[in-house]
């Protein structure tokens, strides 16, 4: 990006925006959205924010309470910016909105997605609701905070991006035996790990002949589902838009009797 | 030989305080005398942080334990480097708090709380006091410098560093007491701000001099910004110097110039960023300077420890000036002169091909940050930083604690607004690559390394290193540790329970050694068993 000369300060129409201010808003999101939304907003960790379709809403009031406020109980951290900051990002990310076609619903029969969900194991490692494994990641909001194209990589190829909290590691005990699983925690001198019978599994480092952390992720690929498989279960996983707290109870104060 | 090293150690004790509270100037000079005591930051005016006590050993430090332990209640992370002087510790904790401690059981003495004028940032780090006197000497978040009374912590004077500009002016670090003087450096090289040293006058708390980390259009140094753009120039001066009585020079890291990761609208070397400066404490005129990293745009500023050395160079005794820089090279300087002597990466680096006869880094085509992200390492946390590093005269060697990694770097044109970030990017660690710690010793006449402890996250810990033939450190994970200063075997670790991010020192009381370090909101203070109890 060069320095941008006073000739280009030119009024943005559509949003009373310098060019000068879209290119810092583009800064701002670089430096604070991209690794979540993608360098170009198009979806990672964090949904898209191109599709023209917002779950939070669509106005600029709305983006920028969801950035100001963020998404409890999500990743979807809350943001402490000055107005001028707050309006040239948004301002940015309105010259993104129109720059992705806008995208058909996920094609694909969300019920019987369900089904091959259900007959692949997934449920053997994935929780929905409280229903399920919590070896993997949960995915009861899943469809809300990726974007589809990131969801069907996470099943084609996993490896391509492994979740920080789901690090595959395996440790080789001093007679050679071999115990894998989740990374829960780890230091210098221990590892704390999950095996996929959902118990934890908890070792010193200088008692193991070797720790070795694994470069693939833990998730099976599946590149091997029919076509149609796989645009179902696409479009079941999208679908899933859950609360992160159903299932659990919330007891309310009985009141003064 | 543990008690004999109890008895001449005692003798030392009783001289020191024979002398009474009063830590006089010639004191400070001849810190490393009082082997009981911590007297300034780096433990002396050279920041060799060693230490000639042994009681606790490569033999006994198995048994080392918790003895006492002080909670502060402030939350933050405690960077405190304590003082201790004659079996009293001073501390300062984060936002404006300080104690005085009873170094035999953390009991407290006194507490002080700065006073912020309403409407003020009051969160900041804090890495200790100096003491001068009967004073104690601390700079606050809103960029104050306070003298306290060490008998009470009643503040004596207080004297405001740069106009407060909605937070954009922080100071961090631990003075340097030299002479009659209060020396400080100055934080916000992130939030636009120019850089600068400062003296104090002990007595009264006005200004003696001022060097600007930053000189303006017209000075010496000042075409080496485009435009305008010296004014925020950035170079913040946020840790301690050190300085050599003899030759009466201080020495100075000078941070990173703003915006630290868009080069475009200051193009030119940026001088005295990323630079050495070697002062007259008097006056604070510039004696020499050596730039390591000319218009930096990596964040990596050159404020880690300035280690003076003697040293046999090349067969002859040498004054010298040591760093392991951010950049991840480690220099050595001639520092009467400033002449560059050798530079030499210590890690992984893809920045450079390397230095020219004069220290300048020759670029790679892949060195600097690109809109859409580069890889390059070290990553933006270097290399060194603050950790504070250690030399052992018995081994000759240098112990340091490092960040070995790799980040892609983003680079963008920032807006700037008064107070708020000014960076110009940002970086990330690269995708599948986890960075770690290394507690290294080198030789700092080859560069060459003798051993590594390899910790499993990065170690913000600095090392001290003893006549116990061992080295402490520590990691992210809060783990403190002893090395075996030769062999670099682990022989001690304990979990602290939350992360470390100041460097542990060591002292004596009542015949007893003790090891003082900052992990969370508690001072913990650690000595062997005692047998007899
Ligand atoms: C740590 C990852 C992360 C970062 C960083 C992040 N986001 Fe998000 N963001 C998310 C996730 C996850 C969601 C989905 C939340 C949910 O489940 O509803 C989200 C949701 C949103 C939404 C709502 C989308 C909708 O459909 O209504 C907007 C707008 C948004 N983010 C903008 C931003 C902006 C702007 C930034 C930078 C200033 C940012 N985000 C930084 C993870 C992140
Ligand atoms: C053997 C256990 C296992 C099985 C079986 C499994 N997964 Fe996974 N899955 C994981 C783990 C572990 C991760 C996290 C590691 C990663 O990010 O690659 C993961 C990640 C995912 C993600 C990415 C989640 C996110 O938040 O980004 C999705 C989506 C997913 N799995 C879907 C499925 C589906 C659908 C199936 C069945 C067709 C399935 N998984 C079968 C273990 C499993």
């Amino acid at each position: 990006m060069r320095y941008l000369p006073m000739a280009a300060l030119l009024l943005y129409p559509a949003w009373g925006q310098t060019e000068l201010d879209v290119a810092q808003g583009k800064g701002i999101f670089r430096n604070n959205c991209a690794f979540c939304h993608g360098l170009t907003g198009s979806g990672g960790r964090g949904p898209s924010l191109i599709s023209g379709r917002f779950l939070h809403g669509s106005t600029d009031e709305d983006v920028k309470n969801v950035i100001r406020n963020g998404v409890p109980g999500t990743t979807m951290p809350s943001f402490d910016f000055e107005t001028a900051e707050i309006d040239h990002l948004v301002g940015y990310l309105r010259t993104l909105a129109g720059s992705a076609p806008k995208s058909a619903p996920v094609p694909g029969d969300p019920a019987q997605g369900r089904q091959v969900y259900l007959r692949n194991g997934c449920s053997s490692c994935h929780r929905i609701g409280m229903e399920g494994s919590v070896f993997g990641p949960e995915l009861t909001r899943l469809g809300a905070s990726r974007s589809p194209d990131y969801i069907r990589e996470s099943l084609l190829n996993p490896s391509a991006d492994i979740l920080d909290d789901y690090q595959g590691v395996t440790v080789v005990a001093r007679d050679g035996k071999r115990t894998g699983g989740v990374r829960i925690n780890e230091d210098t001198f221990s590892v704390q790990l999950r095996d996929v019978s959902q118990n934890f599994r908890i070792f010193q480092k200088d008692e193991v002949r070797e720790v070795i952390h694994e470069t693939k992720s833990l998730m099976p690929a599946y590149n091997s589902l029919s076509q149609e498989d796989l645009q179902n279960l696409l479009a079941y996983l999208v679908s899933l838009r859950g609360d992160v707290n159903a299932g659990a109870h919330v007891n309310k104060p009985e009141g003064v009797r | 030989m543990r008690r004999r090293a109890r008895i001449a150690i005692a003798g030392l004790a009783l001289a020191a305080t024979m002398c009474g509270q009063q830590v006089s100037y010639e004191r400070l000079v001849n810190a490393l005398k009082e082997q009981q005591n911590w007297l300034t930051y780096w433990g002396d005016y050279s920041a060799v942080r060693h230490r000639g006590l042994n009681q606790i050993n490569t033999g006994n430090v198995k048994d080392l334990r918790v003895d006492w332990i002080f909670q502060t209640g402030q939350t933050g992370a405690f960077e405190t480097t304590p003082l201790v002087v004659d079996g009293i510790m001073y501390i300062t904790g984060t936002d404006g708090y300080a104690y005085a401690l009873d170094a035999r059981n953390g009991r407290k003495l006194w507490m002080y709380k700065h006073t912020f004028p309403q409407g003020r940032k009051a969160t900041a780090v804090n890495r200790g006091f100096a003491i001068l006197g009967d004073r104690l000497f601390m700079v606050t978040p809103d960029a104050n410098v306070v003298a306290l009374e060490a008998k009470t912590g009643k503040l004596i004077w207080q004297t405001e560093m740069a106009a407060y500009n909605r937070g954009q002016y922080t100071a961090t670090l631990a003075p340097l007491a030299i002479k009659n003087k209060i020396v400080v450096g100055i934080s916000g090289a992130e939030y636009g701000i120019r850089g600068f040293i400062d003296a104090y006058d002990a007595e009264t708390g006005k200004r003696a001099w001022r060097f600007w980390s930053i000189p303006a259009k017209g000075e010496p140094g000042g075409d080496s910004w485009a435009a305008d753009s010296w004014e925020r120039g950035g170079g913040s001066t946020w840790l301690t110097g050190t300085f050599d009585p003899v030759l009466n020079t201080l020495y100075w890291g000078v941070g990173n110039p703003g915006p630290d990761l868009y080069g475009e609208s200051r193009l030119g070397d940026n001088l005295y960023s990323c630079s050495l400066v070697a002062l007259d404490p008097d006056t604070g005129t510039l004696k020499w300077h050596f730039q390591f990293t000319p218009h930096d745009i990596h964040d990596w500023d050159a404020a880690e420890t300035p280690m003076l050395l003697d040293l046999n160079w090349r067969g002859k005794p040498r004054k010298l000036v040591v760093q392991a820089n951010r950049n991840a090279f480690f220099y050595v300087l001639d520092r009467e002169t400033g002449e560059f002597l050798m530079g030499k990466p210590f890690e992984r680096q893809t920045w450079a091909s390397g230095l020219d006869d004069k220290g300048r880094p020759i670029l790679t085509k892949d060195a600097l940050p690109t809109e859409d992200g580069l890889r390059i390492c070290p990553g933006l946390g270097g290399g060194g930083n603050w950790m504070a590093p250690s030399y052992n005269p018995e081994t000759n060697l240098f112990y340091f604690a490092l960040f070995e990694q790799c980040e892609i770097y983003y680079s963008n044109p920032p807006l700037y607004i008064q107070g708020r970030p000014y960076w110009g990017g940002v970086s990330r660690s690269a995708p599948g690559e986890e960075g770690w710690g290394l507690l290294k010793a080198l030789d700092p006449l080859t560069g060459e390394t003798k051993w590594d402890f390899r910790f499993f996250r990065p170690s913000w810990v600095g090392t001290l290193s003893t006549s116990g033939g061992l080295i402490f450190g520590g990691d992210e994970d809060g783990s403190l540790i002893a090395l075996d200063a030769r062999t670099g075997k682990n022989l001690w670790h304990f979990n602290t329970g939350a992360r470390l991010v100041a460097a542990p020192i060591t002292y004596l009381v009542n015949g007893r050694q003790y090891v003082a370090m900052p992990s969370g909101a508690a001072l913990l203070a650690f000595a062997l068993p005692e047998p007899d109890r």
